[in-house]
């Protein structure tokens, strides 16, 4: 699995603009599911057909943070802005990938005290790119207005510990190919949606269930992990003790009787776990539950350190108790 | 029942976002009587409906949660950090019991307060938020069976203030009440439309609680019944009183043809009524409903109530009396 | 630019049509391109909604413009018979002082301010808000004022248009100028491959909402939004922050809030801007959003492309386009329907 992550994790794929990530999990899937297709908004939808009509899905979104040229000047830099909840903090100093140019991110000041007063008080205006274009011409041809940009990042093991760039959400991509490389003769019908533009607003994730009606939805992403120096104090969630079955976030609340399934089938499966409580933020989970007339949601976590920076970190273990008790869940019987 | 009994008895039902069970039974317990049919929507919402004389579809909302919180972190020694369900002010959190649903039983603790002999000069005139309150829950025999993402709620109790009554979530336990007593009016009124009396969840989290129910229903028309701000001082707004009737909502959001209709009905039969001018969203399910599938034609009817969102919210019986009869006669409008 | 005239962006400009209250704009249009269309109708929310079946019809594209403009409401009729307001959309109230108004399409009134004379230095200084203005009718008491005005009366700045030096001036270009795109290519009365769903959407500068209850009524299977979108290009900033430029041409988006526009149709609408030579700008702001954004998001969704003309000024009593910039966004609208099922295939 842990090839799987590295590949997913290094790969460019900011929201819109996902094609190369979809490209990888048919890759892997390939001979262990009965059908895939992409619906009218990109989303990438897969299936394993179960013994009854029922259906289950299983949602992690493929799409990274990043940023986008928006202006180029006379002499070859970039401007840009943030695709998604990206901090230009994290940028500073780094590099930014786009497809055929690497470029350095880096802050306007004139002088010491404004570069100070700038660094203060950061925003995305201050901020421009530097591919090394000689000119505006050359910049234009490398990387056009309107390209996509990801951070310029790597993966690596600390023991079992995992840091890369886009755990968010590519970890929860990995959790769910897992899930259909392991799945046999499941009860109901699996559906895996691999969905777009999550970090601009959820937009992949208010259609992905539309023409499959499941029974339940279940999204797989990550959340924070607060055990570090100083981290949210009203956080519970810490790496090492298991996926995190979420009870509540900023943009809604896991259906309780999903949320007992979740923890009967980590019960069954003798995986350790955790409840999650996030006091920000949301996931897929908020908008699959809305397709027509409702849909049971809730969202499984991977517990996650310095998420949407450009290396945020996981333990395997918790990604490996994610797969063991999806494939429990999956041999549940639904009660909707 | 009575009016204020049947408040108190909704009012004593604790069921934040996404837990509206408490409350859905004591709604079927006391609708069924009046109506043909009820039936729980999987996404936690109940309908109880009465059939009409036109084959047209009326429907009637009304959000069963209240606010409440969630346990989200544990510290040592029986302290639990909250995260609230909804907009709970922390400032109305100090100093009130706490309610903690653990999986044995209800354990109650307490929000503590520094008194002022110990605080220090920066700490006198300070806001509190959720990262400084903490429950106190080493008072309760369960204190040990708290644990992260038990529910929560303010212990509250009703109290009769005159001929007012205040008590928790009365937003929108009075609304939920409304209905109740305006299917009990139908027994005499003959209604045109069938009426689909909704009561919804997940308001309070601007969930979609309303609109699962309005995707599946197809209605010819939707009234959500919510509470408003009442007795208070909205600049630019025409004040809203209690003990005056329901306000009826004017603006975008509302089909202006069908607000007209309820004020004509409203004044055929002496129901007094009051507006609400919103120019904006209303931030209620009006604003979701409207748009659902193709469509449909909104009216938002609120009940006037004071200190919103605290745990002696305050109405009059008698307005929620009025709206009932209001809704009773909102069917026999044609849609 | 062959013979295109604007020809109905005076009337749309001036016509009143606030969030909620789109009627006389929807009555105008519906007049006009009746018998351009095989069918029209009107749904529940108040959009119009026209078809036109296509020589191939294997796909159906919907083109999407709304007719809602920023104003205000009557909130409340004081004691002396001035109007309390509050905006329907998002209006900054320092545009709002000194103006001329319309209630009701029909009505009169002022929106004044405190004379410079009598202002002490403090209020010199303070930002007009909505709770410090008022709409005065001539009214002399509330009695007076409640027999021509009712609470939830809608009310709309009374900007006049105007046309010199190939440059317009008036109300609403955001987004009758949209409008009115869609209203020459049904003048053209041509027949494009595809068929085609012309949409005349309400409520947009509220949320969004008129295009929310499309996809229930047409499953289209892409769109095109063509809107008025913001400048930024005058003196305030520098040009690295400008969002277009009046005068390069319709301003194609990549991505704005809440939506990255559909690769394949992005790149499919430069595709036909090059091939034909038109004038054309990336839009170089991610910020506003249209009703691309919604159309994402219903039903099974709907991936939109998003074409604006530049405007200066939108959301304030007085905006501004370039003529050859609607010109050119009406010319490369044509030029994509007559690509037919080619285009974003």
């Amino acid at each position: 699995m842990i090839d799987l992550i590295k590949e997913l994790t290094e790969s460019y794929g900011p929201s819109g603009r996902e094609e190369e990530v979809q490209r990888i999990v048919l890759k892997y899937l390939e001979g262990y599911i009965d059908g895939h297709k992409l619906d009218p908004m990109g989303n990438l939808l897969v299936w394993k057909e179960g013994r009854d009509d029922k259906k289950v899905l299983l949602d992690a979104h493929i799409d990274e943070i990043g940023l986008v040229v928006t202006n180029i000047d006379d002499k070859g830099f970039l401007r840009v802005e943030p695709v998604g909840g990206v901090s230009p903090y994290t940028y500073v100093g780094h590099r930014v990938k786009f497809p055929k140019a690497t470029g350095v991110v880096y802050y306007e000041g004139e002088t010491p005290d404004e570069q100070k007063k700038n660094l203060s008080n950061l925003s995305f205006d201050l901020l421009f790119v530097d591919i090394g274009a000689r000119d505006s011409r050359e910049a234009e041809t490398l990387v056009p207005i309107g390209t996509f940009g990801v951070y310029d990042s790597y993966f690596y093991k600390n023991g079992n510990y995992l840091t890369s760039k886009s755990m968010d959400d590519r970890v929860g991509c990995a959790v769910l190919v897992e899930v259909f490389r392991n799945l046999n003769d499941p009860k109901h019908t699996v559906i895996g949606s691999f969905s777009v533009q999550e970090e601009i607003g959820l937009v992949g994730a208010f259609v992905s269930a539309y023409s499959f009606s499941p029974q339940a939805c279940v999204a797989v992403d990550v959340t924070d992990s607060a055990d570090h120096p100083k981290g949210f104090k009203r956080h519970a969630m810490a790496l090492g003790k298991g996926p995190a079955i979420k009870i509540k976030d900023k943009m809604s609340i896991s259906h309780r009787r999903v949320v007992e399934m979740l923890e009967q089938a980590a019960q069954k499966a003798n995986v350790p776990y955790q409840k999650e409580v996030l006091t920000f933020g949301g996931t897929n989970a908020a908008a699959l539950q809305r397709t027509k007339e409702g849909i049971p949601s809730a969202t499984l976590s991977i517990p996650t350190r310095y998420v949407h920076s450009p290396s945020e970190t996981v333990s395997l273990n918790d990604v490996e108790g994610a797969v063991k008790l999806l494939l429990s869940f999956a041999k549940l019987e639904l009660e909707f | 029942m009575d009016t204020v009994s049947l408040l108190k008895c909704l009012s004593g039902a604790d069921s934040p976002s996404g837990y509206e069970d408490e409350v859905l039974k004591v709604v079927e317990e006391n609708i069924k009587p009046y109506v043909d049919l009820v039936k729980k929507h999987k996404m936690n919402t109940l309908i109880a409906a009465k059939r009409g004389q036109n084959g047209k579809k009326l429907g009637i909302f009304a959000h069963a949660d209240e606010i409440g919180f969630v346990v989200a972190k544990l510290e040592e020694r029986g302290f639990a950090r909250l995260e609230p369900i909804g907009g709970v002010d922390p400032k109305v959190v100090l100093s009130q019991r706490i309610k903690i649903f653990t999986n044995q039983g209800i354990a109650t603790g307490v929000v503590g307060f520094l008194p002022p002999h110990l605080q220090k000069e920066d700490q006198k005139d300070k806001v509190p938020d959720y990262n400084d309150i903490y429950v106190d829950v080493s008072c309760s025999p369960l204190c040990e069976a708290v644990s992260v993402g038990d529910i929560c709620v303010i212990e509250g109790r009703c109290a009769s203030l005159g001929d007012k009554l205040s008590g928790k979530a009365l937003d929108n336990r009075a609304s939920c009440a409304a209905l109740i007593l305006a299917a009990r009016e139908l027994e005499t009124i003959k209604n045109r439309s069938d009426v689909y009396f909704i009561f919804s969840s997940q308001e309070e989290i601007a969930g979609p609680g309303a609109v699962y129910v309005a995707y599946e229903l197809g209605l010819d028309g939707a009234i959500v019944v919510d509470v408003t701000h009442g007795n208070e001082h909205v600049p630019q707004m025409p004040q809203i009183k209690i003990s005056e009737g329901p306000a009826l909502a004017v603006g975008p959001v509302v089909n202006r043809e069908f607000y007209k209709a309820l004020c004509d009905v409203a004044k055929r039969h002496g129901v007094r009524t009051q507006i609400e001018p919103t120019p904006g969203r209303s931030h209620t399910d009006t604003d979701e409903v409207q748009i659902t599938r193709s469509g449909i034609k909104t009216a938002l009817v609120s009940i006037p109530l004071m200190y919103m969102h605290t745990p002696v919210e305050l109405v009059d019986p008698r307005d929620v009396e009025e709206t009932a009869r209001l809704l009773s006669l909102a069917s026999t409008v044609d849609l | 630019m062959k013979g295109v005239k604007a020809m109905y962006l005076k009337e749309l400009s001036e016509l009143d049509g606030v969030s909620g209250d789109e009627g006389r704009v929807r009555k105008f249009i519906e007049e006009k391109i009746k018998d351009k269309v095989d069918s029209l109708k009107v749904d529940i929310m108040g959009n119009l909604i026209a078809l036109k079946k296509g020589t191939k019809s294997n796909r159906k594209f919907l083109l999407a413009a709304h007719m809602d403009e920023v104003g205000f409401m009557v909130t409340n009729i004081e004691d002396d018979g001035t109007l309390s307001f509050g905006p329907v959309g998002g209006i900054d109230p320092r545009v709002a002082v000194g103006k001329h108004v319309r209630i009701k399409g029909e009505l009169a009134g002022v929106i004044g301010y405190k004379a410079i004379h009598l202002q002490r230095k403090d209020e010199l200084l303070a930002s007009p808000k909505f709770e410090n203005l008022r709409i005065n009718i001539g009214a002399k008491s509330k009695e007076e004022a409640s027999r021509k005005v009712e609470i939830g009366d809608y009310v709309t700045f009374a900007t006049d248009f105007r046309c010199e030096n190939a440059r317009a001036t008036g109300k609403a270009f955001d987004d009758r100028a949209g409008c009115a795109a869609l209203m020459e290519i049904l003048e053209k009365g041509q027949r494009y491959e595809d068929d085609l769903c012309f949409a005349f959407l309400v409520q947009e500068e509220t949320g969004l909402r008129g295009s929310a209850v499309l996809f229930e009524q047409l499953c289209p299977d892409l769109a095109l939004v063509i809107e008025g979108t913001t400048a930024g290009d005058d003196p305030g900033l520098p040009e690295h922050q400008w969002a277009t430029h009046l005068g390069d041409g319709p301003a194609i988006t990549f991505m704005h809030r809440g939506y990255v526009v559909n690769k394949k149709i992005y790149e499919s609408i430069l595709q036909v801007a090059r091939k034909y030579d038109i004038r054309h700008q990336p839009k170089r702001r991610t910020a506003g959003g249209t009703d691309a954004a919604r159309l994402a998001k219903t039903g099974g969704g709907v991936p939109a492309g998003v074409i604006s003309i530049p405007a200066r000024y939108i959301h304030s009593p007085l905006s501004m386009i370039d003529l050859a910039d609607f010109n050119n966004t009406v010319l490369l609208l044509s030029k994509i329907l007559e690509e037919g099922e080619g285009f974003a295939k």
